[in-house]
């Protein structure tokens, strides 16, 4: 029998980490005598920022080496998983790797029975509003916690590689037994802390552990894509048409690429104030991705399906409280904020404020405004003022 | 014969390494004096392993990141000129870019290591396998082989080292293995202890051609007409002798690390009494010799060949194993278009070294896996199903089928 467990991470932000679970379930199955190895998903390299992407690990009791690489080791994805990591719980509303793949559901290879495993602080039934129904039972368990965000070449050491890898054990210690995973941590570590964060997130987990019935879930509404045969398309290569040209004021008016809308890259959202807005026109210039469209009363609305999440409009925005990023799983739609607001500004503003709620990303520089803002703490203003004077001085 | 006992402190502890940072590992225990970069996936996990270990103070190397693949590939071929162990790599159009390089380091008769992380050939831009990158350096004077796991993706850059450095032979040594499947999968390998590559693995030494200042000589000069044909007879018989010495190399390296390669050239799985075999290069051997195994169980006498080396060609090696064959399906990640029949690359070089044979097999060639469509073990079960019809004639006109296309 082969255990298959897929890590569905955020392409750069948790890179290393999907891959250092992956690894780490090898070395700890081999040390229980079992025999396993991991791959990523190797379609999705290069990642791009906050793409979802999936790492895997196969172990197997019974089979030899080869007879688990032949069955798991020539191919790209897998037709099921026994455990499903996801290291962000942003992913639930759906994952679209790479053009041609569309928007798929986040369980979608989670096997009869098998476990849907989400780092989150949100509950089950939260989540459950955007996990796709399934046609049959499996478990749904929480690792109760932010998604780890780190960069590139580095791994944010907060415990999550620990935490995630004695929930597995919890939900199926088929693949890894929690002593096996203390054990291997002391002995690689030698730090008794990891040890600890993997066997208190293996309680937990077993307390987080529900059963999903048939039926429970949201429904999907996105078209799987099929490929087309040899001879479907014109020779000569990939040519695919130019989106064409178009632009008209007002709501989705820019034409755009609809075989890629990359909105499911991202864990936040930009909520705007239109109330406050200058029309100072910086989110619109600096946008990446062109996801604001002008509006003919000198706004700028954004495009959710396409809009990824990268901060970029927040960190540039001069007016304070404009723009603010938000968790992606307080929304629901991907409907116009500027349709809402000139539909109705007073209950705009209420609804935008709920959303907002009290916490606040600090950006390293905000441009327009003179004042430094250091990432992380809040920096009460009378502080910052004398820091200020303090370097004017200097 | 060796005893196990005497082979056990030659390995160090098992790592957990992905083909690449395998590669990279024995780059290290090679100690490779220089090291030419330059970035193109799948390879491009190499050079990010390696420096890592030079960062670390592991490996004493210069470390050179080019400005392309054909500066890479010339940096290696000047570095082998003055007598330093050196090592590149590449993938896919990279590769082509630095073929202008490639060709004269084997005409110069020097010998780094090439890693070849298999990748499709641009346009349109695709990462995953296919081996006509490697394939292109055929006819080149080069040593061509297979890896087809990380663990013998490590050895073969010891034994690359070992062969392409030997006095008689001197070519240099490309090492191939499939992007992704290998090159980006982690397992845990074996690691051989530096006392026991270094038994193995005797310092490089280029004799009266080490450029030097102790021995300044020019490397390379035009020649015209009344010389080439002559140099060319070199290459030949180098690439022959190569063949003859291949053996010796697998021998020096069992007699150390223990029984792990029975034949040099190709591992035969099941072929004794087959009646039908199979033979393909790197990663697909793993669905295939899982298809083997089932339709043995079902009493069909199948086997399977995979070919580690391709240049030099085992010839009398592969002529005997498939001779006894009834029928042979040649499967090809790669293509040849407008060749005869037109087939692969690889299943052509099968059927020359089959022709002179009295009593044929059957040969037919499968096209699969390009750009890193998965070959799947039934898609091999299908494979040995065709070749036994084309062993009991039942072949159609079309000698080559598809695997794995959208029809």
């Amino acid at each position: 029998m082969i255990k298959r467990v897929e890590v569905q991470y955020r392409g750069i932000f948790q890179k290393n980490l999907g891959k250092f679970i992956g690894g780490d379930i090898v070395q700890i199955a081999s040390r229980m005598g079992k025999v396993a190895f991991s791959n990523g998903r190797y379609s999705d390299s290069p990642e791009r920022n906050g793409i979802p992407c999936k790492y895997f690990a196969f172990v197997s009791q019974e089979l030899s080496e080869e007879e688990l690489e032949a069955e798991c080791g020539a191919k790209l994805d897998i037709d099921e998983a026994d455990v499903s990591v996801v290291v962000d719980d942003t992913m639930v509303k759906g994952v679209e790797p790479w053009a041609w793949h569309g928007v798929r559901p986040v369980n979608e290879k989670v096997r009869e029975k098998g476990c849907l495993l989400v780092v989150s602080r949100h509950g089950h039934d939260q989540l459950l509003q955007f996990i796709p129904k399934k046609a049959f039972d499996y478990r749904l368990a929480l690792v109760e916690g932010e998604a780890s965000f780190a960069g590139m070449w580095v791994n944010k050491d907060d415990l999550t590689r620990e935490r995630v890898l004695g929930a597995i054990a919890a939900v199926d210690p088929g693949i890894i037994s929690i002593e096996a995973v203390e054990s291997y941590l002391l002995d690689r570590t030698k730090q008794q802390h990891r040890a600890e964060a993997a066997r208190a997130a293996y309680n937990a987990t077993l307390r987080s552990l529900r059963v999903v019935r048939p039926g429970e879930g949201a429904e999907w509404h996105h078209e799987i894509p099929r490929l087309p045969t040899w001879r479907e398309f014109e020779a000569g290569g990939v040519v695919v048409p130019a989106v064409p040209r178009g632009f008209k004021l007002g709501p989705r008016g820019q034409t755009r690429n609809e075989g890629f809308k990359r909105g499911t890259s991202k864990s936040h959202r930009p909520v705007i104030r239109f109330d406050l807005c200058t029309k100072c026109t910086l989110c619109w210039y600096d946008c990446p991705d062109e996801c604001f469209d002008p509006t003919d009363d000198g706004l700028f609305d954004v495009n959710y399906e396409v809009c990824v999440g990268c901060h970029r409009c927040a960190e540039i925005c001069p007016v304070p409280e404009c723009i603010v990023m938000v968790d992606e799983l307080r929304f629901g739609n991907d409907d116009s904020p500027w349709e809402h607001h000139t539909r109705d500004p007073q209950g705009y503003i209420k609804w935008a404020e709920e959303k907002k709620g009290t916490d606040r990303i600090h950006y390293a520089h905000v441009t327009g405004t003179g004042v430094e803002v250091r990432q992380g703490k809040f920096v009460p203003p009378k502080q910052d003022k004398g820091g200020a004077a303090a370097r004017a001085k200097a | 014969m060796a005893t196990v006992a005497e082979h056990t402190n030659v390995w160090a502890k098992d790592a957990l390494l992905n083909g690449c940072q395998a590669v990279a590992q024995a780059v290290r225990l090679a100690n490779v004096d220089v090291i030419a970069a330059y970035p193109i996936r799948p390879y491009t996990e190499v050079m990010d392993a390696l420096s890592k270990i030079i960062a670390d103070g592991e490996l004493d190397s210069e470390f050179i990141v080019a400005d392309s693949e054909h500066s890479q590939f010339e940096i290696v071929k000047h570095a082998s000129s003055v007598g330093a162990r050196a090592f590149a790599g590449s993938s896919g159009t990279g590769w082509m870019y630095g073929f202008e390089a490639l060709v004269v380091t084997a005409t110069d008769r020097l010998c780094p290591l090439f890693l070849v992380g298999n990748r499709a050939l641009d346009d349109p831009g695709a990462f995953g396998v296919e081996h006509n990158d490697a394939l292109a350096l055929r006819d080149m004077g080069w040593l061509l082989c297979w890896a087809s796991t990380a663990q013998e993706a490590l050895e073969h850059v010891l034994i690359g080292y070992r062969l392409a450095e030997d006095s008689r032979v001197l070519m240099p040594m490309a090492l191939a293995m499939d992007g992704a499947f290998l090159t980006h999968s982690q397992h845990m390998v074996k690691m051989p202890t530096q006392e026991a590559v270094n038994k193995f693995l005797p310092p490089f030494n280029l004799g009266k051609r080490r450029m030097h200042p102790d021995n300044p000589v020019s490397i390379a000069p035009q020649v015209n007409e009344d010389w080439v044909m002559e140099l060319r007879r070199q290459n030949w018989e180098a690439a022959r002798r190569a063949r003859q010495i291949i053996p010796d190399v697998y021998k020096s390296f069992n007699d150390l690390f223990g029984p792990r390669y029975a034949n040099p050239f190709f591992d035969e799985f099941m072929c004794e009494d087959a009646e039908v075999v199979l033979v393909g290069l790197g990663a697909v051997a793993m669905p295939a010799r899982t298809a083997v195994r089932r339709l043995r169980e079902q009493g069909k006498k199948v086997g399977y060949v995979n070919l580690r080396w391709f240049r030099p060609f085992p010839t009398e090696q592969l002529r005997a194993t498939l001779g006894r064959a009834k029928g042979v399906g040649v499967i090809d990640r790669d293509f040849a278009h407008g060749s005869p029949d037109n087939g692969g690359i690889v299943v052509h070089d099968v059927r020359s070294c089959l022709y002179p044979l009295a009593k044929r097999p059957a040969v037919t060639n499968f096209i699969g896996g390009l750009g890193g469509r998965d070959m799947s073990i039934d898609d091999c079960i299908r494979m040995f199903e065709i070749t036994f019809d084309a062993a009991a004639g039942k072949q159609s006109d079309d000698l080559v089928t598809w695997i794995g296309l959208r029809e």
